[in-house]
């Protein structure tokens, strides 16, 4: 008998007005698996990933986590499911400090009498130690994040979301903007989140990005699920044209 | 032994890295420089401004544009701007009076305080529901407040006639021009900086104001920490009010007129940012002890009184844009 999926997605529907983003897009998620999240522009990819880390509702579908039905209408619920997320700009506030930053929403206090205060002498070791980890060279957890280049920024959210015991980590076009040797950090940091036992949702769409480190891949197109397919089954190139064509049979549709 | 040696040097250079850091980056620096400088020339120009009385009458002043000043730091800091301040001064102010005329003052105060977290409330909750710029809203109100008391009073005072009690809380001079109203701007001070800078709600204002988008991803209520900010203003505001009046022993609908760009002037000449995410209350403190000094040290200076505007403005200007090359340098 199969593992059950860790999440579950099932018939989601997105409406924005009167733009359908999502329809009836199903998605399974596995134990310790890499899910390459393919579409091109528009497919609705951070659609997708944005209900399931609570930022807003399906208008409809249904979550499964482990098996059970939930409700996300908050990030901060999705994250108490471990469900973790690293946006493409919206992870790390510029002008803040690192080490405020990484403990943002959830930041250690410590009692004096009736108060709680920060407790940064934590904030500033635990941050430091992530970002060591993370191999992000900064003099101190108190500089600014303006300061730190792309690549730095994603390795230290993804340190992050490993940090606070991720299960399900989403990156979503973690790579756009990279230079080469900061992507490679990129791929660094999802193997060891994999290693660590983190299921990884990639969403990206370019094929490239994701093909070396991905299990399995699901493409959209225009809100629709169109495929699914594991490693073995495709080659980089015919996933790009997939991905390309909008389609699977490999042929562009013709007059749809 | 040369690892550990490495490391201690490593340490010792990371410490005073640090610190120097923290100087450079401290936003309220320069603005506790330019009060040293101001403080200085004033002092050197008429030797009675260095006087206790007249540093005391000064910090009278300030205390009371202080008070607004940081409640509206806080507001800056999410991003947003509360134009209300001055009307919800000079309402809680006649309020106060005319409550404390027939009831118990302190009681009379903890309505009239009551009233102004409504009226804040309000605020906040037309700027995040509707998404109008908070200039708009707090306008609005700024005139819909200022209206109604005018209309309302006809512009006639009305004086004090109420217990001793919230007086002798905040004004009554205690020798040398002291008043407890000092003290308690002091006490603000302190308490609104550690919640700013060493609690999770400051951290949140922090990031609503510095990215709103990320704020929210990351689990913040952003919404409610800028209806909360909205909420201090208006009480802050509401205690100064209250503060003044006590001083003067009349209220009147045409009091703290234009006192809202005062203190954004004082708020922004101590380091806050207009756009949002940056400043501190340490800063905002010293912002508006330049503006009671300016006001008072040009006088004795011999200057006439229309001189204070034109100085304010100018300072304004050159300290925000000394604040922005310092921001560009260290981001």
């Amino acid at each position: 008998m199969p593992e059950q999926p860790i999440v579950k997605m099932v018939n989601i529907s997105k409406r924005f007005g009167a733009v359908q983003a999502l329809d009836r897009v199903s998605l399974d998620v596995n134990e310790g698996e890499v899910l390459g999240l393919l579409g091109d522009n528009g497919a609705g990819k951070s659609t997708l990933i944005k209900i399931l880390a609570g930022i807003f509702p399906p208008t409809e579908g249904e979550i499964y986590f482990e098996g059970k039905p939930v409700r996300l209408s908050s990030p901060k619920e999705a994250r108490e499911l471990g469900i973790e997320t690293v946006h493409q700009k919206l992870s790390l506030v510029d002008i803040m400090t690192i080490s405020r930053n990484f403990f943002l929403g959830r930041e250690p206090v410590k009692k004096i009498g009736p108060f709680s205060f920060l407790d940064k002498r934590k904030m500033d070791e635990e941050c430091r130690k992530v970002v060591t980890q993370v191999g992000v060279r900064v003099r101190d957890p108190n500089e600014y994040v303006s300061i730190l280049s792309g690549g730095e920024r994603q390795a230290i959210s993804i340190g992050r979301a490993m940090y606070f015991g991720a299960r399900i980590l989403i990156l979503d076009e973690p790579m756009t903007a990279l230079s080469v040797r900061e992507q490679r950090t990129v791929i660094e940091e999802v193997k060891n989140a994999k290693a660590a036992g983190a299921a990884i949702i990639f969403i990206t769409h370019n094929v490239y990005h994701v093909y070396p480190v991905a299990d399995r891949f699901v493409i959209l197109d225009k809100g629709k699920k169109i495929g699914e397919v594991t490693k073995a089954e495709v080659t980089a190139e015919e996933l790009t044209e997939i991905v390309a064509a909008g389609s699977m049979t490999g042929e562009p549709e013709i007059g749809s | 032994m040369a690892n550990e040696e490495n490391a201690r040097d490593r340490d010792q250079g990371s410490l005073a890295a640090r610190i120097t850091t923290r100087l450079r980056r401290n936003p309220a620096v320069g603005v506790i420089g330019a009060f040293l400088v101001l403080f200085v020339i004033f002092s050197s120009l008429n030797s009675s401004f260095l006087s206790v009385k007249n540093l005391t009458g000064i910090f009278t002043i300030v205390s009371e544009l202080g008070i607004v000043t940081i409640g509206i730091a806080f507001v800056m800091i999410t991003g947003e701007f509360d134009l209300s301040v001055s009307s919800v001064y000079a309402l809680s102010g006649f309020l106060f009076v005319t409550l404390a005329n027939q009831i118990n003052s302190l009681l009379a105060l903890f309505v009239t305080l009551a009233i102004a977290v409504a009226i804040g409330f309000i605020n906040g909750l037309i700027t995040v529901r509707v998404r109008l710029p908070s200039f708009i809203t707090t306008l609005g109100m700024q005139m819909f407040i200022r209206g109604i008391l005018l209309a309302v009073t006809g512009g006639a005072s009305v004086s004090y006639h109420g217990d001793r009690i919230v007086p002798a809380m905040f004004t009554n001079i205690v020798g040398q021009g002291f008043r407890p109203s000092h003290l308690w701007f002091i006490v603000i001070t302190v308490v609104f900086s550690l919640i700013l800078t060493r609690t999770r709600y400051g951290n949140w204002v922090y990031a609503t104001g510095g990215d709103r988008e990320v704020a929210r991803a990351m689990g913040v209520h952003v919404d409610r920490v800028k209806i909360q900010n909205f909420m201090i203003s208006a009480v802050l505001a509401a205690l100064s009010g209250c503060i003044v009046l006590t001083r003067f022993k009349i209220a009147n609908a045409a009091f703290g007129v234009g006192m809202e760009l005062e203190a954004i002037a004082a708020a922004v000449i101590g380091g806050t940012f207009l756009t949002g995410g940056y400043g501190t209350i340490i800063g905002a403190f010293f912002g508006a002890l330049i503006m009671g000094m300016m006001r008072t040290g040009l006088i004795m200076s011999g200057a006439p009184a229309y001189w204070y505007q034109a100085f304010v403005g100018a300072i304004l200007v050159i300290a925000a844009t000394i604040n922005l090359k310092l921001h560009r340098i260290e981001m």
